[in-house]
């Protein structure tokens, strides 16, 4: 697979996790400690994958 | 925010807790989101679509072997993935029944299940309920040897919610299903409200049919559904076409009948399989989710006035309860009349109670936390009590 569809996929994916942890805290979204990290990574993934899509695509 | 310009995001579940008594189990798993995004396009499941041609033969992505899984899931011999619930009566109906055949279903059966019945030209008769709202086996028996006495026939299937969808009420299936089996009638499962949330076991039950919906109980998009049977009926209901053009000598093959072919082409299909091995995991967790459900009708029952409609203690997550003596005797001067409710839990973050209702209405706790659980129980409470009704 092309690594920029891959690391779209993966920042949707990454995204969709995130969404259903807000799902799972509402309406409230306080995190638990356990949710706060699964959150963290979530979000790191998204991140790191946006930012190598970003380097893939202007190379 | 807004798709196209015109459509709004849709963000109930992420900002609200949704006790809304149809959607609660249909609530996607974030495996069933990430298939959506992946297999959106339309026809997506067939990349690899080699001979037969047929659905439930496509090894990549696995879908025949998702067709086993299901059929193993619900101790059937034989699975199809539908369009929904309804679809799956319809195939059994048109599979079973002609004009001047009678079907038996439940006096709180679904109306899909008339549909089908009268898309088959045949005609529906009631199986009514005990003085506790529950269809029994006995009562399935004198309705067959009713409407044989008057037709001269007997019925040509029984159809049976195991839990209906107006009060959730638990209905004797294996005794209904040994009372149509004495009488040589199959009998179809309806388990648009177990199949996905509690374990189903269509051979322990002792019935012909078990139809399941992807979208009420499977955490799968609409439309979505199964239906299993046995392998004494496969070759019946799953027929294959006969038809040959008279122009082109066309044939079809291996094409379902009752299926109209291919039926869940898309996303659809592929979300409902990216649910199942959380769908798997969470029957065996259904007790759980009961224990949840007495948590908040407990608290509704708390409030003088109330009454559950529904059979108590519940034995589902799906309630209806009255609150003419409370809730309601506010409406009645309220400048917001029965709309007071909704809004009070809207500002508590809460939705899916049917706007304005404050007399007989349903709510379905199925999937909340226990942290949500008691957040809802305690919002009933705290509304009572701003209203004097504790």
């Amino acid at each position: 697979m092309d690594n920029a569809v891959d690391n779209l996929f993966e920042a949707l994916f990454a995204l969709t996790d995130l969404r259903v942890l807000l799902r799972e805290t509402a309406p409230s979204h306080k995190l638990s400690a356990e949710q706060q990290m699964q959150a963290r990574d979530a979000l790191a993934r998204a991140k790191a994958a946006l930012s190598k899509l970003e380097e893939g695509l202007q190379e | 925010m807004k798709i196209a310009g015109t459509i709004p995001i849709r963000e109930v579940e992420e900002n609200f807790i949704n006790i809304q008594p149809i959607q609660a189990a249909g609530r996607l798993t974030a495996e069933a989101m990430k298939a959506l995004i992946a297999y959106g396009d339309g026809y997506s499941t067939c990349d690899q679509c080699r001979k037969p041609f047929r659905l439930d033969k496509i090894t990549k992505p696995p879908i025949a072997e998702f067709h086993k899984d299901l059929a193993r899931f619900l101790n059937m011999d034989e699975a199809r993935v539908t369009p929904g619930a309804r679809r799956a009566f319809q195939a059994v109906c048109l599979a079973l029944a002609e004009k001047g055949d009678t079907v038996l279903v439940s006096a709180l059966g679904h109306y899909t299940e008339f549909l089908a019945v009268e898309n088959a030209k045949a005609t529906v008769r009631e199986v009514p309920t005990n003085d506790l709202n529950v269809v029994t086996g006995d009562a399935v028996a004198q309705k067959i040897e009713e409407v044989t006495r008057e037709q001269g026939k007997s019925p040509v299937l029984v159809m049976l919610d195991h839990f209906d969808y107006s009060l959730a009420n638990e209905h004797d299936i294996a005794g209904a299903a040994k009372a149509a089996h004495q009488y040589d009638i199959p009998i179809l499962y309806n388990g648009a409200y177990t199949v996905g949330i509690k374990p189903v076991d269509g051979k322990a039950l002792g019935v012909d049919f078990v139809v399941g919906s992807g979208h009420k109980s499977m955490a799968s998009p609409a439309p979505s559904g199964v239906l299993a049977t046995t392998s004494g009926y496969a070759d019946t209901v799953f027929s294959t076409t006969q038809m040959i053009g008279d122009v082109t000598g066309r044939q079809f093959g291996v094409k379902e009948v009752q299926m109209l072919g291919c039926t869940l082409m898309g996303g659809n299909i592929l979300a409902m399989m990216a649910s199942f091995p959380t769908v798997k995991r969470r029957v065996e967790e259904w007790d759980e989710y009961v224990t949840k459900s007495n948590y908040v009708v407990d608290a509704l029952l708390g409030i003088k006035g109330n009454t559950c409609v529904s059979e108590y203690p519940r034995k589902h997550t799906l309630s209806k309860v009255d609150t003419t003596g409370s809730f309601d005797t506010v409406a009645r001067t309220h400048k917001r009349r029965g709309y007071f409710l909704s809004d009070e839990l809207k500002q508590r973050g809460i939705v899916g109670a049917f706007s304005g209702a404050t007399r007989a209405w349903k709510l379905n706790t199925y999937g909340l936390s226990w942290d949500q659980i008691r957040y809802v129980a305690d919002a009933f409470k705290e509304i009572a009590g701003k209203y004097g009704l504790l």
